[in-house]
């Protein structure tokens, strides 16, 4: 290896948009200190232009499928495009939401390149065909976000958010270290590709190490995404992060966790796929009970989301459990619509800070339709839709999951996750009722811009428009794992 | 011979200084003894034909851990009296923790993959191979992005803790160089007119 030769890297060009995002992360933050406190609004609309055109820069990429930079450190596929779009646009609506609910903190403008270094962190993620960009994406990610978390200062359960997602977080990549040593001293590789092959030629599953090294690394992985048992750390986070990072949070980093969950799975593991079956199943059973019942007691619609969210990320580990084509389209097309339903639901609860009060607690919610109809529609729309009801988005979500994993096998799985929906859905339709059948309490002055409600409404929008005709996003999700299997 | 020599003296300095360490009262002095010790563990690398590692070992431990050690040091304020009690209601963790360790290297020792034949140094003596040149070919080239995106998580750091630390107090007092620059005459002086 030492007397390899290594020219300039081959194929810089299919990391653009890593570039743009890097660089403009680190140019805005020299511009902020020019900025006026007053005209920091500016630095949020760069951070927008910047997503967009990585978005754009993705799209434009012509013919590069599978084609490696950096010695083969860094893989561009259509999987990996397709998680960068989702999380960009995820970034794109946090930044929106972020306009009006930060603009009275300080350091405003080094909140949005700490997004943007997130955004980078996950795009690497999802770029990682090895252990090492994997590893690397996913602390540049947390270190980000653990920040971002902890952003309003002053406020005592920030901090206290901050640090429990921190120690749990460090925990968390410890044990994803210590199982990647694991795999590494078996196959002597970082490279998914490389392992994959190493422990399909010998008898993998016998071997007690390689046991050890799954273990540890699903372990690592179930908890960035939040899968019970590895949750805990989920809803004290959720509830004192500043809800624009809340809802970052709950879809960009599960999305860059799943995709490269998908990616260690399909390459890295599947000469032990039976072993890291039986491991998933338990955790997404467990997953899904502990999100869908636990919700039910929260009060603070925060918390409650969270849970949610934790019930959802087991509905998508249904499709990494199904393991073929239909239950990875399933699990990405889960991640879209979530990505949706989630923005929309935080958009409303943000509009919902008003008067000095939080409006954190489902009692805040409560005569909104009286009041503004428009906004009790959308969020009825959105938390039907999170409920999974017919001819919404979630509806199609959880079908194409469920149906993916009874066909392969596991139909008491599937008979689980529907009982566990229909309980779920009582939370969900709790705050329907709050907000149709009972009188106002607090008044409504909603301190309202154009951006806010323009999410509102594209996410409304995108929910029902996916559930009445979802047949594209399926192609494109299908298409998407051309690549991959 | 003399390589022998000095793998004595950098041995024997390293166990005294260790022993510094834990036996001296001042803290200040504990870290100045556990610095010691780092330069000494820093020799045997470099018997070993490791530079790069003692070099990084200097560099690193004492140029940046230990001189944050010092300065956490010097804003904590040690009670001695305090810390002389707690010290015996640690003594049991701490001497099963040594005895544990004890117990690991002469079980290692005896295990006999540490005999001489087996010693890693032994091969690479006298071997015109330079660690530094070696790993610093390997690092920008295959490991390149993986460097890359370490020096972002740095800045990502850095730029946290800034951010989480530094606060303009409402309690206190600024300077604002702009509003003093373009301070005028007449902002500043009045001129009054005093009956005589």
């Amino acid at each position: 290896m030492a007397n390899a030769t290594f020219p300039f890297p081959e194929n810089l060009w299919i990391m653009i948009p890593e570039m743009i995002i890097a660089v403009m992360a680190m140019t805005l933050l020299l511009v902020d200190l020019f900025v006026a406190k007053d005209k920091k609004y500016l630095i949020a609309y760069a951070t927008i232009a910047s997503c967009v055109l990585a978005i754009v820069a993705l799209l434009n990429i012509q013919s590069a499928d599978g084609l490696m930079t950096f010695y083969g450190y860094f893989v561009y596929d259509p999987f990996a495009v397709f998680a960068k779009i989702l999380i960009l646009v995820a970034t794109v609506f946090t930044v929106i939401l972020s306009l009006d609910f930060m603009k009275d903190e300080e350091n405003v403008g080094e909140y949005y390149c700490l997004i943007l270094f997130a955004v980078l962190g996950m795009m690497l993620m999802a770029s990682s065909n090895n252990f090492i960009t994997f590893y690397l994406g996913l602390e540049l990610m947390a270190l980000s976000i653990y920040v971002l978390v902890a952003y309003q200062r002053d406020v005592l359960r920030s901090t206290e958010a901050a640090l429990k997602y921190f120690i749990l977080g460090s925990l968390s990549s410890g044990m994803l270290l210590y199982g990647v040593t694991f795999l590494y001293g078996v196959t002597t590789s970082f490279d998914f590709n490389a392992i994959g092959q190493a422990l399909a030629s010998t008898n993998a599953s016998a071997h007690i190490a390689v046991m050890l090294g799954m273990l540890f690394v699903i372990a690592g992985m179930a908890f960035k995404v939040s899968v019970a048992p590895f949750h805990m750390w989920t809803p004290d986070t959720y509830e004192g992060a500043p809800t624009p990072v809340t809802a970052f949070m709950s879809v960009a980093p599960k999305v860059a966790g799943f995709v490269v969950f998908m990616r260690v799975l399909v390459d890295a593991m599947p000469a032990i796929q039976h072993d890291y079956t039986q491991v998933l199943i338990v955790l997404a059973g467990l997953t899904i009970i502990v999100g869908n019942v636990a919700a039910i007691a929260q009060r603070n619609i925060k918390r409650m989301l969270a849970y949610s969210t934790v019930g959802h990320v087991g509905f998508v580990l249904l499709g990494l459990i199904a393991a073929n084509q239909e239950g990875y389209t399933g699990a990405l097309m889960y991640l879209t619509i979530y990505l949706f339903m989630n923005m929309g639901v935080f958009a409303i609860i943000i509009l919902m800070r008003r008067d000095g009060i939080q409006g954190e607690l489902i009692d805040d919610f409560a005569g909104l339709s009286r009041v503004r109809p428009g906004y009790a529609l959308a969020m009825g729309l959105l938390l039907f839709s999170l409920a999974g009801i017919p001819f919404l988005a979630g509806f199609w979500a959880k079908l194409l999951v469920i149906a993916a994993v009874i066909k392969a096998g596991h139909l008491y799985l599937g008979v689980l996750a529907i009982v566990f929906s229909v309980v779920g859905s009582f939370y969900y339709l709790r705050l329907i009722k709050y907000m149709y059948f009972d009188e106002e309490r607090v008044t409504f002055n909603f301190i309202e811009n154009n951006g806010m409600r323009f999410s509102v409404v594209v996410c409304a929008l995108a929910v029902v428009v996916l559930g009445l005709y979802p047949d594209p996003v399926i192609a494109i999700c299908k298409n998407a794992l051309v690549g991959l299997i | 011979m003399l390589e022998a020599g000095f793998f004595y003296l950098f041995a024997g300095l390293a166990v005294l200084s260790g022993a510094g360490v834990v036996l001296v009262r001042n803290t200040m002095y504990s870290v100045l003894w556990l610095i010691f010790c780092f330069f000494n563990s820093a020799g045997l690398f470099f018997l070993l034909d490791a530079e790069f590692i003692g070099i990084v070992l200097i560099l690193i431990y004492v140029g940046a851990v230990m001189v944050l050690f010092m300065f956490v040091i010097m804003m904590l304020e040690v009670n001695r009296e305090k810390y002389k009690e707690m010290s015996l209601q640690y003594l049991p963790a701490g001497a099963m923790i040594a005895i544990i360790l004890l117990i690991e290297f002469i079980g290692a020792s005896a295990s006999g993959v540490f005999n001489t034949e087996t010693i890693a140094a032994v091969g690479h003596l006298g071997k015109d191979v330079n660690n530094t040149v070696e790993i610093g070919k390997i690092l920008y080239t295959q490991y390149l992005l993986g460097f890359e995106i370490a020096a972002i998580i740095l800045l990502v750091a850095l730029v946290g803790a800034i951010v989480l630390t530094l606060r303009t107090r409402k309690d206190a007092k600024y300077q604002n160089m702009t509003k003093q620059v373009k301070t005028r005459r007449e902002d500043r002086v009045r001129k009054v007119r005093l009956e005589s």
